[in-house]
């Protein structure tokens, strides 16, 4: 077919789309429709898994993460999957494995880690307040204990007040009414004019029956990362240091993702004024229109005791005063004062944040923990026993960009000697296997001690596990944990290695290269033994990297059934043409044009129109993503925050993702048409000759 | 002379339902160079079928057809294509244009298809016979905006665009009025006198048989009577 036989096609195919106006705006609009879909689609979803690759490789899973290939569980860190417990294993020799890795030239750092979680041991408010009103008696500060006292007082009041509530509202049981017995008693005159001669029975009183009644439900978990923190510190970009200091190199510490400690160690009420104060000003949003802020103002306003508990007579009544000021019409106690100022809106919301700042804030304790803090966490060991380990919080941290995500701020860094300790060691079953094991693939030319320290990072910790052990199952129930000695807060840098290691992260130099890195990694661990596996980042997201592939998923099942009702839109809509253009083909026909001739006008046609349409859908796609690149697509919760990589998503244009589209509909197209051509084909000539009647 | 086509022994059948229905009996007919001849009878005599073999759009069901010494039962679809665009013309009752082609591009459409000419060579081409049916001023408009009669003169020009050896026309007055269908007959002699292209058409208009050299009449599928018409071109 000549150059002159396409210009005619081209031309008979244009003019026969202008005449059939109303085929080629459906048929035109659902092309253009299709690609535009497809084309946006795939590169939004090709920017936010990119984004996303970038939250996660950069805070906290590298690019590849390297187990043991005997691991049980799939190793996730986000979602349900996380929150389980996984069994991994542990890595056999991470030195030879870090060794081997950093051979291959991509491979930038390779991280040791391991999850786990505790439960720090903190006390309540009143264990805490309690602890200072002992502190300045044991200081001989006269002043500040009466003081401090008052403020016991006060604040005992207020529980009582609570008990006798709880008697009102709930069938009377034993344990409240023993503790309003006790708590009148805690309250009366009588009682504390002893405080003055003996403080210590007073205390003793407090500490034992009364402390208790007060219930924090603040304890949390803390999930955390047992792993090299220096190493960390240099291999993921993302990371920074957003108050205190490094942990010093050799020394155990902890370092608080700085999301996670402000909600899990500031004072409850200031930070929910705090998250109002950041959805108002960095997200737009008002009180009024939006019932989440409405809820999270609800609950600060019971939270009130957690302002005035702190509080001593003096400053009880200093703030009283003021609050008459600003919420004259609330008649009641110093609770309901705060409360009505709690009760904020878009109006008042501002000058009440600066109240609460400047006035109220200089009065309480704001943080339970601090930096510096020495922290004690609790947790159960692999083997099912409890263990405490102090550790100092040297200071918090944050990913940048994902400052305000709290998925991306689940895990808090402890150094590796804490967590092994944390994890707990293996069994003696299992130690003794594992030796066998070892001694079985040849590495065993370490020594016994060398091994133990291998696999337990330090001797005494072999020790305190077996004490912990050997102490028995009540020693659960009773909460008396074996606590590592604090004067161990140091230990060798190579001992860091040298322990147990459950997963590791693998940065690339260059992350494009991810999946000849894997390649490479596998050959070279299968090679030497190592007895690992390593697996790209998407696969230890858990539910978050599910999601991406369900919305991939998603979107492709919306295209496939945009595409299939293209096919046949397209094809009947061409078959009733051809039915149309019976006399017309068969003219051509008759006057010489080939079977081909007319297949080729077919296909010309519809490639065409769909050259056409998805132009135009791919050109409004890519005006779109243009505006939104500029725009910038807002992430309006947590998880966008973490899909997005940041408080927005900047999409940008993808030229595979346009061409990909093109091409794809122009297939569609292709297809759809091969029916109804073939059909035209196959007209005869002789029909040209036929009577109109 | 020598015979461009020939016809010996033919015989036409189509199905219908189970019957066959015989539409030409044993037909032979010889046609010169040159001639202008009237394929003349009712409607249903077999005319049509007739012209259709000649045409090379049908093959028969025995017999022979030759066009210009080919025997078509002997070519595929692609061979008889190949045939019809460079030995004969159409004119067809109904005109036949492409709708969505304007004048110019109706008649370059066969050369197109044809190939080989220069971009120039075709448009004098094209020109010239547009001239030659007195279309020059009506050449960019498309078919909806002519007349029958320009219709059809857009058709005559098409057809003997590729300066074809036959021109088949088939009842080509039938859509016009007689006025218009005289003239047509008229422009069809013409070109029959100056460039001695073969014309065949099939008619059941007398006067229009009175218009050619030689009358081919047909009944019930056979040929009944084959004069030459002495009068005709006096006119």
């Amino acid at each position: 077919m000549g150059a002159n036989s396409f210009g005619l096609l081209l031309r008979l195919a244009l003019r026969s789309l202008r005449g059939h106006r109303v085929k080629v705006l459906i048929v035109g609009s659902l092309l253009a429709f299709g690609t535009f879909l497809l084309v946006f689609g795939t590169t939004l979803l090709g920017n936010v898994e990119r984004a996303m690759e970038a939250s996660v490789t950069g805070s906290l899973t590298g690019q590849i993460q390297i187990v043991s290939d005997k691991a049980k569980d799939q190793l996730a860190f986000y979602g349900p999957q996380a929150a389980a417990d996984q069994d991994l294993g542990t890595i056999a020799s991470f030195p030879e494995v870090k060794e081997a890795l950093l051979g291959i030239p991509n491979v930038k750092a390779v991280v040791p880690m391991g999850r786990h979680v505790a439960q720090p041991i903190l006390g309540n408010e009143m264990d805490q307040l309690l602890g200072e009103v002992r502190d300045a008696v044991n200081a001989g500060d006269a002043d500040m204990a009466s003081r401090l006292s008052a403020k016991v007082r006060r604040s005992l009041g207020v529980l009582l007040a609570e008990y006798r509530n709880r008697l009102i509202l709930s069938s009377a049981s034993e344990e409240v009414e023993d503790g309003i017995r006790d708590l009148e008693t805690a309250t009366s005159d009588e009682f504390w004019a002893d405080f003055a001669s003996a403080p210590e029975q007073v205390l003793a009183f407090l500490d034992t029956r009364i402390a208790k009644l007060m219930d924090d439900s603040r304890d949390a978990y803390v999930p955390f990362v047992g792993t090299d923190l220096q190493a960390f510190a240099d291999s993921f970009d993302s990371f920074e240091l957003a108050e205190g200091e490094m942990v010093p190199p050799g020394q155990r510490g902890f370092l608080f993702n700085n999301h996670f400690f402000e909600d899990f160690s500031k004072n409850k009420v200031a930070r929910i004024l705090d998250k109002v104060h950041e959805a108002r000003t960095l997200d737009g949003k008002r009180i009024a229109l939006d019932p989440g802020l409405q809820a999270e103002i609800a609950k600060a306003r019971k939270y009130t005791r957690y302002v005035t508990d702190q509080l001593d007579p003096v400053q009880a009544s200093t703030l009283d005063a003021e609050l008459s000021r600003i919420v004259p019409d609330e008649e009641g106690g110093l609770d309901e004062k705060v409360s009505a100022f709690l009760a904020v809106d878009d109006e008042n919301f501002d000058a009440r944040y600066r109240f609460f700042y400047d006035e109220v804030a200089p009065m309480i304790r704001m943080y339970r923990v601090k930096v510096g803090d020495t922290l004690t966490l609790r947790s159960f060991t692999r083997a099912g026993y409890p263990k405490a380990v102090n550790v100092k919080v040297w200071g918090t941290f944050r990913f940048k960009g994902l400052e305000r995500s709290a998925l991306a701020s689940a895990y808090s860094l402890v150094d590796l000697m804490s967590f092994r300790e944390l994890f707990g060691l293996m069994t003696v079953e299992k130690r003794e296997e594992l030796d066998s094991i070892r001694a079985e693939v040849g590495i065993d030319e370490l020594s016994r001690d060398e091994i133990e320290s291998a696999l337990f990072g330090g001797d005494d910790d072999v020790v305190e596990e077996h004490a912990a052990a050997a102490i028995d199952i009540g020693a659960r129930v009773d909460g008396i944990e074996a606590v590592s000695a604090e004067a161990n807060d140091s230990f060798h840098p190579e001992d860091i290695e040298k322990g147990t290691v459950l997963n590791a992260a693998v940065v690339l130099r260059d992350p494009s290269k991810l999946g000849q890195t894997l390649r490479d990694i596998e050959e070279l661990t299968a090679a030497r033994g190592l007895q690992v596996k390593a697996m790209p980042w998407l696969a230890v997201t858990g539910i978050v990297g599910q999601l991406v592939l369900v919305l991939r998923a998603v979107l492709w099942v919306i295209i496939l059934i945009i595409f299939i009702v293209a096919l046949v839109i397209i094809n009947n809509s061409m078959v009733m043409a051809t039915m149309d253009r019976v006399s017309e083909i068969g003219t051509m026909r008759a006057i010489g044009a080939k079977r081909r001739f007319v297949l080729s006008l077919f296909l010309v046609e519809t490639l065409v129109l769909g050259a056409f349409a998805s132009g135009a859908g791919a050109g409004v796609s890519t005006a779109l993503t243009l505006l939104l690149g500029k725009t910038g697509i807002p992430a309006s919760n947590d998880f966008l925050i973490f899909l997005f990589g940041g408080p927005a998503l900047h999409p940008t244009v993808g030229v595979s993702n346009i061409l990909f589209g093109l091409a794809a509909i122009l297939v569609v197209s292709v297809i759809s048409t091969l029916y109804p051509a073939r059909i035209a084909a196959r007209i005869a000539p002789v029909v040209a000759m036929q009577r109109k009647e | 002379m020598t015979a461009i086509v020939e016809i010996e022994n033919v015989v036409k059948e189509y199905p219908l339902g189970k019957l066959k229905v015989r539409a030409l009996h044993d037909v032979s007919l010889e046609i010169q160079r040159g001639e202008f001849a009237a394929i003349a009878a009712p409607s249903g005599a077999g005319k049509t079928t007739l012209l259709n073999l000649i045409g090379c759009v049908d093959t028969p069901t025995s017999g022979v057809v030759r066009i210009d010494g080919q025997s078509t039962s002997e070519l595929n679809d692609g061979g008889l294509t190949n045939l019809r665009l460079h030995k004969l013309g159409f004119i067809f009752q109904s005109f036949n244009l492409i709708a969505v082609l304007d004048l110019y591009q109706n008649v370059e459409f066969p050369l197109l298809l044809q190939g080989g000419l220069s971009k120039k060579e075709r448009d004098a081409r094209v020109r010239d016979v547009i001239e030659k049916v007195g279309l020059t001023p009506q050449i960019r408009q498309r078919p909806n905006e002519l007349s029958g009669g320009q219709r059809q003169r857009v058709a005559i020009a098409r057809a003997l665009v590729t300066r074809p050896a036959i021109v088949l026309a088939d009842e080509p007055t039938a859509n016009l009025d007689s006025t218009t269908g005289t003239n047509i007959i008229e422009l069809m002699r013409q070109i029959n006198h100056t460039e001695h292209t073969t014309f065949i058409f099939s008619t059941h208009d007398p006067k229009v048989m009175d218009r050619a050299d030689r009358v081919v009449k047909m009944a019930d599928g056979r040929i009944v009577d084959d004069g030459r018409n002495s009068s005709a071109g006096a006119a």
